[in-house]
């Protein structure tokens, strides 16, 4: 065994090895500093969306800013520049829509919440991540959304849709979503602002840590809107211990009593 | 270590003898299983007999995770929800008699016991037969296939309503059904607390080779077996196997009911389902999928939407408006 003492290493050496040291340890908290930035799940390298999601905001009461009122908490509104920029013909549509909303909101049916209104409704969905497609699945009437990461297209003549046809791509670790093809049965809150079958999303959803994701979609309906109108939420990672959807299919509750047959004595 | 090699040696005859015979096996399997079946209901009943697949290891190929990759849209391969007992007989009472012998069509869904009947109660077969007897004429509530509501299909009618898609990932497979989603968790977490009660249950699985075992608690007993009115209640036990078969192109859906407030006895169901490809004709019933639209060659298969919300009506009135 041989043992090296300092002074029997030559200068030039010495430099080299102070060089060597100190690209190491440059390397080494480079290297820590981009886990510590970067510490976000993934798949085949693009942020990996896969958990169960849900918002704490106030939005689906009513996307724009609110006082509480008997059927909702107040909340500031989720719209950029606070008013959705309604037609004017729209804009009375959605009013009454607003004093009929107890019995003419949709989701009070039970119905699919439609497209962005799941995400920001308050009950917890949960995202299914594959390489070619993410499954959005909704506890609220456990409907599946699907988003398309294949490289894959609009149909060209399709049905409407209640979640809409949903195409994604990735531009760097956001992931840009263009959903078209709507019917028009859905709202988009509890306060009777809606959209026509001509509606067109474009979300982006990008995490702020491993455990919030920020949403933003861009909502056109040239039918609805005199222009485009962005909204903006975030979402937390539901980490409760065994924390689980649970099948929420509200619509049939009027006859759920009906089934299954019982004794008849009982 | 000689003897080490040795053993290590015949044991891989041993595996490849094993597996020739596997294979010869599943040869045989879709020899019998391409016989052509009666065609009775303009492509809804596939086959009227189908092999049995055992349980053993898997063969296929296998996700990341460990699981064995079924991916991909699946069918039952005997006919629809009309009939739970005699699958290709037609509804009970819609004065259509089935054009075949009984002995032609396939076998009840029930495979024990053996004369293929559920074993109900007396009074639970009191309420079948009320059913079948009211369903072209549902003039009660209870009548009304819950079904033709846009109910879920539920446990087990989801597996011959209609083709479906299963989709894998890490401690999860999906049945993306027609009406209704279930999602097997894989992960051990424990039943939900036993007085929440769901229209598909709340199934827990785990692999065991080529079969995946599921055990369904929170069961709401709500959705019937078919237009024939079978049921289980809401203190019913559902264990699951599907047994894929070695090619992956087939399973058999193998389910041990138990509910001692509605049966006299656990029973079986045996449901048949093969694969679905981008080499098979559409079929309305069993695949209804579209082709993406890409810049390649490839034929990538999707999914529809399945959303059915609106129905409140008995069987028909749902069709007409739509």
């Amino acid at each position: 065994m041989i043992v090296f003492s300092v002074d029997r290493i030559h200068p030039t050496s010495r430099v080299r090895q102070w060089f060597a040291l100190t690209a190491f340890v440059s390397m080494a908290l480079i290297a820590f500093n981009a886990t510590a930035k970067d510490d976000i799940p993934r798949i085949k390298g693009k942020p990996d969306f896969s958990g169960i999601w849900q918002t704490t905001s106030a939005a689906n009461y009513d996307l724009e800013p609110h006082s509480n009122r008997k059927d909702a908490p107040p909340g500031p509104g989720i719209v950029e520049g606070n008013v959705i920029p309604y037609l004017p013909k729209a804009l009375e549509q959605k009013k009454k829509n607003f004093e009929n909303r107890a019995s003419a909101d949709p989701a009070t049916k039970g119905w699919t919440l439609g497209t962005p209104r799941g995400i920001y409704y308050p009950e917890p969905f949960q995202l299914l991540q594959r390489a070619q497609d993410l499954t959005v699945l909704f506890q609220f009437g456990h409907s599946v959304r699907t988003i398309h990461t294949n490289g894959t297209q609009h149909p060209e003549d399709p049905n409407d849709w209640w979640l809409g046809d949903s195409r994604g791509h990735w531009e760097g670790d956001t992931l840009v979503v263009d959903v078209r093809h709507f019917n028009d049965k859905t709202w988009l809150d509890g306060a009777g602002n809606f959209h026509s079958d001509a509606l067109h999303v474009v979300e982006r959803w990008k995490f702020l840590d491993k455990n919030t994701i920020e949403y933003k979609a861009t909502l056109e309906d040239p039918q609805v809107f005199s222009r485009p109108f962005d909204i903006s939420v975030i979402l937390h990672r539901h980490r409760e211990k065994n924390f689980q959807l649970i099948e929420d299919y509200r619509f049939t509750l009027d006859y759920d009593q009906y089934y299954p047959p019982k004794p008849d004595s009982k | 270590m000689n003897q080490l090699k040795l053993s290590l040696k015949s044991a891989v005859y041993i595996l490849l003898g094993g597996l020739s015979l596997l294979a010869l096996s599943s040869m045989a399997e879709e020899k019998k299983a391409s016989a052509p079946p009666p065609q009775t209901n303009g492509g809804i009943d596939q086959e009227s007999s189908f092999p049995k697949i055992a349980s053993g290891k898997w063969s296929g190929a296998f996700l990341a995770d460990g699981q064995p990759d079924v991916q991909g849209f699946w069918s039952n391969t005997i006919a629809n929800h009309n009939n739970f007992t005699d699958p290709q007989g037609g509804i009970p009472g819609s004065g259509r008699a089935p054009k075949t012998k009984r002995e032609q069509r396939a076998p009840s869904r029930v495979s024990d016991p053996a004369n293929g009947e559920v074993p109900f109660q007396t009074w639970a077969l009191e309420k079948v037969k009320e059913f079948q007897a009211h369903f072209h004429d549902p003039v009660e509530q209870q009548w009304v296939e819950p079904l033709a509501r846009c109910a879920p299909g539920g446990i087990p009618k989801s597996f011959y309503w209609h083709g479906y898609e299963i989709r894998q990932y890490p401690n999860y497979v999906l049945f993306y059904f027609n009406s209704g989603t279930r999602l097997i968790h894989l992960d051990k977490k424990p039943h939900l607390p036993d007085n929440i009660k769901l229209w598909n249950g709340d199934s827990r699985g785990h692999w065991e080779g080529n079969t995946l075992v599921v055990d369904v608690g929170n069961h709401n007993g709500k959705a019937l077996f078919g237009r024939t009115g079978e049921f289980i209640s809401e203190n019913g036990h559902i264990q699951e196997r599907f047994i894929f078969s070695p090619d992956g192109k087939r399973y058999n859906y193998e389910a041990v009911l138990t509910d001692p407030t509605v049966y006299t006895r656990p029973f079986t169901v045996t449901i048949p389902a093969r694969r679905w490809t981008e080499k098979d004709q559409p079929n309305g019933w069993h695949f209804e999928v579209g082709q993406a639209k890409h810049a390649g060659k490839q034929v990538i298969l999707e999914s529809e939407e399945r959303i059915c919300a609106e129905n409140n009506a008995a069987f028909g009135m749902g069709a007409s408006t739509q």
